[in-house]
């Protein structure tokens, strides 16, 4: 039907009005005088438009039209209207907050620019932590401006609103009489308190609100179970205990038996600072550390002495160490009495000053373990209970009961938050949920549990939200928002709040929390508001409690006879396999963090996979590929555990791994995920869940598979040894140090030559062909110095480099071609048999030796790892070269040096040729293969090609286009800015207000930045060092990157 | 007074040989339809060849990524082909200027050719320093040119800038000898030229050469100025180019032999890619009595001198890798790296392309058999690329720090872009055939001997009835 509809232009139109319509005809004031110069052919034929006027504007227009699309886009900066009080556009703030997934814990200092948090790191006051941060918490920032966050609560899979899903959950929890809340531990003592009140009331109020259910119940969970030590110590010593805080610091004697203790196991970050202080050689005494291991785990790589030994053995070789030092029993005879009997040694002569641990989750290991600790008078010496820790509660006994409540249909509403319990218990878990009328979920993000929860009511991510926690008795610390909620989210605290009809925010009630609770504990401060807004500042209090129990009542009650019968019950498999815990991915809570997913792991070097783990000598017995290259095609197998598979896993070899044992990292292959369901698989299927609680380890059999496709592994270091290069890394034993004599240990650099028929040792000076950079002794010169002693290689520093200098992810199959554009990397070394070779002559009669072949010109025996290798981590990163290779040899000139010693790099200049990376002794340079922030190939997973994601970005540091080379820059932005400050305050700039992204991050202080020609600068302390020495110092290059020779603590024997 | 070295053989074969026929023979081409055998190569080589822009244009549009490359090999197939065609690039000049310069007359027979090639082969190779860039559009950074962008200038210690002056140093000296060298023959087209379009372009070509004596006494002059500007150019431009990689601190990069032995090495590779083209062009255009075996076992000398050097610099290496016990050369030569590691097969296939196969050419035989010059020179042609990816790939592939040790796997673009450049050479080589005159023939004209081969082979009688009234003075 054709539209009749007329409109009027107004009632003089439809009227006809006379001005109106005369108005029309003039609508155009003038005749536009078309065939006056149209019209008339002959004065158009005589018009003198020449062919070369023609050409002319033919030629301006084109040069115009081309001009203009010439135009470069036009970014707008819009400033503000009203400015809020605290941003100065320009200038970054701080907060203080505190960072818990359910895991890790740490107080943290969020930095944020023009009000986006854009980079994390510890907050140094917090003396439980003392700043650590691992890769998981800096990284956590990218999960903000995760796009995938769910940005809408929902019903059933549809996106609703909050007034709608409350009235549903109010009705749906009135019509429940039995609710469950399934929570990872809660360590925020306000959300435990919202939770108890949620829980303990039942009547309604005078409106008809809700104000709580009846018997309602909490059970909390940790994805990885830590209730067989909670149970061994409530065993133990008879009260209600739980995680006791351990002190590294007084560690003399460290010995670990499967338990990671600086990278995953328990609270991880508040040892590793400890831990490494233990291991300055320059101290008066070094600890010594003891690790009995099935997979090479960090704390393995960081080990004296590390011995591989199958899962199923902790428990017998924790006997035999009780056994050993003294300990009545009839210990299982184990294949280790050698190293057990040095461990004794060790421990008997620092009794009281050693820390025995063990990774495993069977309550029997751990009472033998606590009964170890207990003759060696550990408790409340290196180990105390007056500060408990509560970041694991969860107990495997009543998540077991509390799945099988589900499954007899006696639960009709659950909870569940911070974790996901359908990913890690898997179809068991989802079919109990199933059963459950009313489940609510409290994910941020879709995951495998929320998608199959009724309501899911996102909860904000934790730079958006207020929380406080409660780690350790006695130790609180506040978490503030550092930006709005980007979505419609509302945090889980206030959720709950709302539902048990309480009008309070959660604000307002962490506050009245506060002040109730914790503000009468301290004397400080007199009015709350005052200590409010302190504790805010400083993000932590610290209120020293009284023991909780006396030390008369602390006795050691544990049953040690059942327990060593228990564990010489453990039969042991062929082929065992150990599941962990990776440092980027942990528990799963990094798998959808493509910072975290592109992060190598310190041991493997492997990115964006789960894999299984064997000894290399084994994996040739069995015909696997034992390389790592980028075309290699690594083996394939399923993994069958307890009756369950896993397919389709790739093999890696292992140096270190324990014969008969693989081990295979938990947390990958999520369901429901952004990048997380096309990454690795999911290998919680085979975590054994016995009526004695959960295990890690058990039997295991692999089936080869068939693959029509090779499958790759993305590797970032394809080669392990050091091939008797000691210039790269130094590494000595105790005893050659404390001799004292630096030419044993850390010779100069020297070159021979020939004086007079002579041969003569010259220092490098000598040869220099360079003219001393000016920037010795004159003004700054910035360094660095890497303690490779305290170092663990946990890899915080490559993701805090990450996030503050803009750094591209590029994805497995660009990693896996050796493109990772990471400034800073960790180079993990494994000895070879062959390792502390010197000179070429030697390496090669050692070989011939060893081989009894004349292999006069092989070098292969080097190039493989020894069997149970040492391990050791150097970060590398740009070494700014005094007398760099790079700057040499860029045509163009795009990378200088400063004249604060920095080597430079010039994007705008750079055109891309190269040469400076091949010219890189250190191979630290990255370029741009391809535009990363635009490309198709790169969308799925670079956080730069979505609005969202860049808004992570740091806008200090430009975001580098394709075909450019970039590198460390030293974070010059850091120093400008640190000049800035120190000129603003008319001083010299103070040693260590500076600090690079890597610095600051480092958990173990190992990274020091400073000026070197700051002659008490800390940098210069070290530079100064007899351990100090320059990679491959002997090229004449004078980087300004210092490392600190690794001294083991063990003797040139023992070596 | 004319003397004549009993022993040397004619340059130029065959008793029927006018300096007409010469003309007729050379000038074929240019004027009569191509032939079949011409179109199908060109046919095959455009296709080659776009194939190679395509590659090009994709690599541009998309990224160095599209490469094979890494972090630790910034460079590889791409230097490696650039090196090539430099090498290849030199054989052409050093026969124009350097033989020029010795009165060496042989080499007026293939010196228009080789430098046609020459010329052909440094555009080539040109081509690689830049789609090697990342961002190509500002390439001409890397001239010294004056500049709004503050004080910028190019940084006068890169190897890198020295092999720009180089390069287009060469290739201008190269072009203008080619060129000088083109004058007097364009102008016999030209005047044998009947359609009026090809007459008009050869005289535009031939800058209105009369050829009186006096153009011809200067062109013999400027011909042996530029010779001597060419000579040291031939010198020092492979040597330049081998700076890139001496200058460098990469082990077996880092190395004082290179300028000598890659400017052996380069005219060992020009000599055989002449030998290559040479063969092929005289059969196809029936020029055999020009370029004769004589010619072709020259150049066979040219390669065992240069092949032995080229040997020799190799033996040198392993030695000094070893005698100096810097562990990193060392290596890099003797063992996994080069010798017995993953890139073995290509120091082997070097081994046996540049070392054992061109030492074959000391049997004369081989020398003088031209299916066996043939086989052999492409052998060097290839051998001499695996030379160059031998340098590249196997040194930065493993360097100083073990962590960073690498392969290189080239990608179909790297293949595409190698390929396609030697299909645009082809399509240059071919046109040139076609289009230009592929030998100097108003230079070769000069050695003809036909008239006194043919005096000098008469008996008395044939003489005498020929001319009646002299004597033939044989003493």
């Amino acid at each position: 039907m054709a539209n009749s509809k007329k409109y009027w232009k107004g009632l003089e139109q439809l009227n006809e009005a006379p001005q109106f319509l005369e108005a029309s005809k003039n609508e155009f004031p003038e005749e536009i005088p078309v065939d006056e110069f149209l019209g008339d052919k002959n004065s158009l034929e005589s018009s003198s438009t020449t062919r070369r006027d023609f050409l002319k504007y033919l030629g301006f227009g084109v040069a115009a039209a081309s001009l203009a699309s010439c135009e470069s886009p036009v970014t707008k900066a819009i400033p503000y209207l009203n400015k809020p009080e605290e941003i100065t556009p320009g200038k970054a703030n701080y907060y203080a907050s505190t960072y818990f997934d359910g895991n890790d814990y740490a107080p943290i200092l969020v930095k944020t620019r023009e009000g986006r948090p854009i980079h994390i790191v510890g907050n140094t006051q917090s003396s439980l932590t003392k700043g650590a941060v691992n890769a998981r918490v800096n990284s956590s920032v990218l999960s903000l401006y995760d796009g995938n966050r769910l940005k809408e609560p929902m019903i059933n899979a549809v996106a609703s609103d909050w007034a709608t899903i409350d009235a549903a959950i109010i009705k749906d929890l009135q019509n429940s009489t039995n609710i469950k809340i399934l929570s990872s531990t809660i360590i925020s003592p306000s959300f435990t308190t919202i939770i108890s009140e949620f829980i303990g009331k039942k009547e309604l109020d005078e409106k008809g609100n809700i104000r709580g259910y009846n018997a309602s119940n909490w059970v909390r969970y940790d994805a990885i179970s830590y209730s067989g030590i909670i149970e061994a110590n409530v065993e133990s010593f008879g009260q209600n205990l739980c995680i006791p805080t351990y002190n590294f610091k007084k560690a003399k004697t460290i010995v670990s038996v499967g338990a990671d203790f600086m990278g995953n196991w328990l609270d991880a970050l508040m040892y590793v600072n400890d831990y490494a202080q233990t291991r300055k050689p320059e101290n008066d005494w070094m600890s010594k550390h003891f690790q009995f291991e099935a997979n090479m785990s960090l704390s393995g790589s960081n080990a004296d002495v590390r011995t591989p030994v199958k899962p199923s053995e902790y428990g017998a070789i924790v006997a035999g160490i009780y056994k050993a030092i003294g300990g009545n029993i009839n210990a299982p005879k184990t294949a280790y009495d050698n190293q057990i009997k040095k461990v004794a040694k060790a421990l008997l002569a620092t009794k009281g000053e050693s820390i025995v641990i063990c990774g495993s989750n069977d309550k029997n290991v751990q009472v033998l373990v606590n009964a170890i600790n207990n003759l060696l008078g550990n408790y409340g010496n290196t180990i105390s209970f007056d500060k408990s820790s509560n970041t694991k509660l969860g107990l495997d006994s009543r998540v077991a009961e509390l799945v099988a409540d589900m499954n007899a249909g006696k639960v009709d509403a659950i909870l569940i938050y911070g974790i996901d319990p359908v990913f890690t218990m898997g179809d068991e878990f989802k079919a109990a949920l199933g059963k459950v009328k009313t489940t609510i979920s409290f994910a941020s993000k879709m995951n495998d549990t929320a998608a199959a929860c009724k309501y899911v009511c996102p909860t904000h991510h934790q730079l958006e939200s207020w929380s406080d926690a409660n780690p350790v008795t006695g130790y609180y610390s506040l978490g503030q928002p550092t930006i709005s909620p980007l979505f419609n989210t509302r945090q889980a605290e206030e959720s709950i709040l709302v539902w048990a009809g309480n009008k309070t925010t959660y604000y307002d009630y962490i506050k009245q929390f506060w002040e109730k609770f914790i503000f009468p504990q301290q004397s400080a401060s007199l009015f709350f508001t005052d200590f409010w807004n302190k504790s805010l500042e400083s993000g932590v209090v610290e209120i020293p409690l009284n023991p909780i129990i006396s030390v008369e009542n602390f006795v050691f009650n544990g049953d040690v006879a059942k327990a060593v019968s228990a564990i010489a019950a453990i039969k042991g498999g062929e082929l065992e396999i150990e599941l962990t815990q990776n440092i980027a991915i942990g528990d799963g809570v990094g798998a959808d963090n493509p910072w975290l997913q592109e992060l190598p792991d310190p041991i493997t070097k492997i990115t964006w996979d789960n894999y299984v783990t064997m000894n290399p000598s084994e994996m040739e017995a069995k015909g696997y590929n034992t390389h790592f290259g980028q075309e290699e095609a690594m083996n394939v197998v399923n993994v069958t555990v307890n009756g369950k598979t896993v397919n389709n896993l790739p093999v890696i070899a292992q140096p270190g791994q324990a014969k008969g044992t693989i081990g295979l990292a938990l947390g990958y292959g999520k369901k429901v995920g952004n990048i997380a369901e096309l990454v690795g698989k999911n290998a919680y299927p085979l975590v054994a869940s016995t009526k004695d609680g959960i295990s890690y380890y058990g039997a295991a059999t692999l089936t080869n598979v068939e693959t029509t496709e090779p499958y790759h592994i993305a590797c970032t270091q394809v080669q392990h040894t050091i091939m008797g290069r000691e210039a790269i890394v130094r590494e000595t034993t105790i005893d050659v140090y404390k001799e004292g004599n630096k030419e044993e240990f850390n010779p100069t650099p020297v070159i021979e030559v020939s004086e007079g028929g002579k041969l003569v040792e010259k220092e490098l000076k000598a040869f220099n062909l360079w003219g001393d950079q000016p920037v010795e002794n004159i003004g700054h010169r910035w360094g660095m110095s890497i303690d490779l002693n305290t170092c663990t290689g946990c890899s915080a520093c490559v993701t805090s480099c990450i996030a503050e200098n803009n750094i591209a992810v590029i994805g497995k199959d660009e990693v896996r071609r050796a493109r990772t554009m990471h400034w800073m990397r960790i180079d993990r070394y494994y000895a070879s048999t062959y390792q502390n070779v010197g000179d070429i002559e030697g390496t090669l009669e050692k070989t011939k030796e060893a081989t009894g072949k004349g292999t006069t010109f092989s070098y292969q025996e080097m190039e493989s790892p020894a069997d149970n290798p040492m391990v050791i981590h150097q970060p590398m990163m740009c070494q700014h070269c005094n007398h760099a290779g790079c700057e040499t040899v860029c045509p163009v000139a795009a990378t200088t040096h400063s004249n604060e010693g920095l080597n430079m790099m010039a994007y705008n200049r750079c055109i891309g040729t190269r040469y400076c990376a091949n010219n890189c002794a250190y191979k630290v340079r990255r370029f741009n293969w391809y535009n990363y922030t635009a490309y198709k190939l790169f969308t799925d997973f670079n956080p730069s090609q979505d609005d969202l994601g860049r808004m992570v970005l740091n806008p200090d540091v430009v975001v580098r286009t394709r075909g450019v080379m970039e590198k460390c820059s030293l974070c010059v932005q850091r120093i400008q800015a640190g000049k800035l400050e120190a000129k603003k305050a008319g001083s010299k700039v103070v040693d260590g207000s500076i600090q690079t992204a890597c610095s600051s991050s480092c958990p173990t202080n190992a990274i020091t930045f400073g000026d070197l020609n700051d002659t008490k600068s800390s940098v210069r302390l070290n530079m100064e060092n007899d351990r100090a020495f320059r990679v491959i110092e002997e090229k004449g290059q004078e980087p300004n990157i210092y490392y600190q020779t690794k001294v083991r603590n063990l003797t040139t024997e023992e070596a | 007074m004319h003397k004549e070295a009993a022993i040397r053989e004619p340059l130029i074969l065959g008793d029927d040989v006018t300096y007409s026929k010469i003309t007729n023979d050379v000038l074929h081409a240019i004027e009569h339809e191509p032939t079949k055998l011409w179109k199908v190569l060109m046919t095959i080589a455009t296709i080659v060849a776009i194939w190679g822009v395509c590659s090009i244009l994709y690599l541009i549009g998309v990224g160095i990524g599209t490469w094979g490359l890494n972090n630790t090999m910034g460079w590889a197939w791409d230097i490696t082909n650039f090196v090539w065609w430099v090498g290849i690039g030199h054989a052409g000049t050093l026969i124009s200027a350097v033989l020029l310069l010795f009165r060496q007359k042989w080499r007026m027979a293939i010196n228009r050719p080789a430098e046609a090639m020459t010329i052909f082969a440094v555009f080539m190779a040109g081509t690689f320093p830049m789609i090697h860039m990342g961002r190509i559009w500002m390439s001409y950074w890397v001239f010294p040119l004056p500049n709004q962008f503050g004080s910028l200038w190019v940084n006068f210690n890169s190897p890198l800038l020295w092999d720009v002056f180089a390069i287009s140093t060469y290739l201008s000296v190269s072009l203008v000898f080619w060129y000088i060298g083109l004058i007097p023959d364009f102008a016999t087209i030209r005047d044998r030229a009947k359609k009026p379009v090809p007459k008009l372009m050869y005289a535009l070509l031939s800058f209105g050469w009369t050829g009186n004596a006096k153009a011809w006494q200067r062109f013999e002059e400027v011909s042996l100025v530029l010779a001597g500007l060419a000579t040291p150019l031939v010198f020092s431009v492979h040597s330049i180019v081998s700076m890139d990689f001496a200058t460098s601190i990469v082990p077996g990069w880092h190395s004082t032999i290179f300028p000598p032995y890659f400017v052996a090495g380069a005219v060992f590779s020009g000599f055989a890619m002449v030998q290559t083209l040479m063969l092929i062009a005289r059969k196809a255009m029936r020029l055999e009595y020009i370029i004769t075996v004589k010619h072709i076992e020259y150049m066979n000398l040219v390669i065992i001198v240069t092949g032995g050097i080229v040997g020799v610099a190799y033996a040198t290496e392993f030695f000094i890798g070893w005698y100096t016990g810097v562990k990193y050369e060392s290596y890099v030569y003797m063992s996994a790296g080069a010798a017995t590691g993953p890139y073995a097969w290509a120091f082997w296939s070097l081994i046996f392309c540049n070392f054992i196969t061109p030492a074959t050419l000391w049997f004369k035989k081989v020398r003088t058999s031209l299916v066996l010059t043939f086989i052999i020179s492409i052998i060097i042609n290839i051998g001499m690329w695996f030379e160059r990816f031998d340098i590249i790939v196997t040194c930065l592939s493993r360097d100083y720090l073990p962590s960073t040790w690498r392969m290189f796997f080239p990608t179909f673009v790297d293949l595409g872009v190698y390929i396609g450049t030697l299909g645009i050479f082809s399509v240059f080589y071919l046109l040139f055939l076609k289009y230009f005159p592929v030998l100097a023939f108003n230079e070769v004209k000069t050695i003809l001997k036909s008239s006194g081969e043919k005096y000098k082979n008469m008996s008395d009688e044939e003489f005498k009835a020929l001319h009646p009234v002299f004597k033939k003075d044989i003493k």
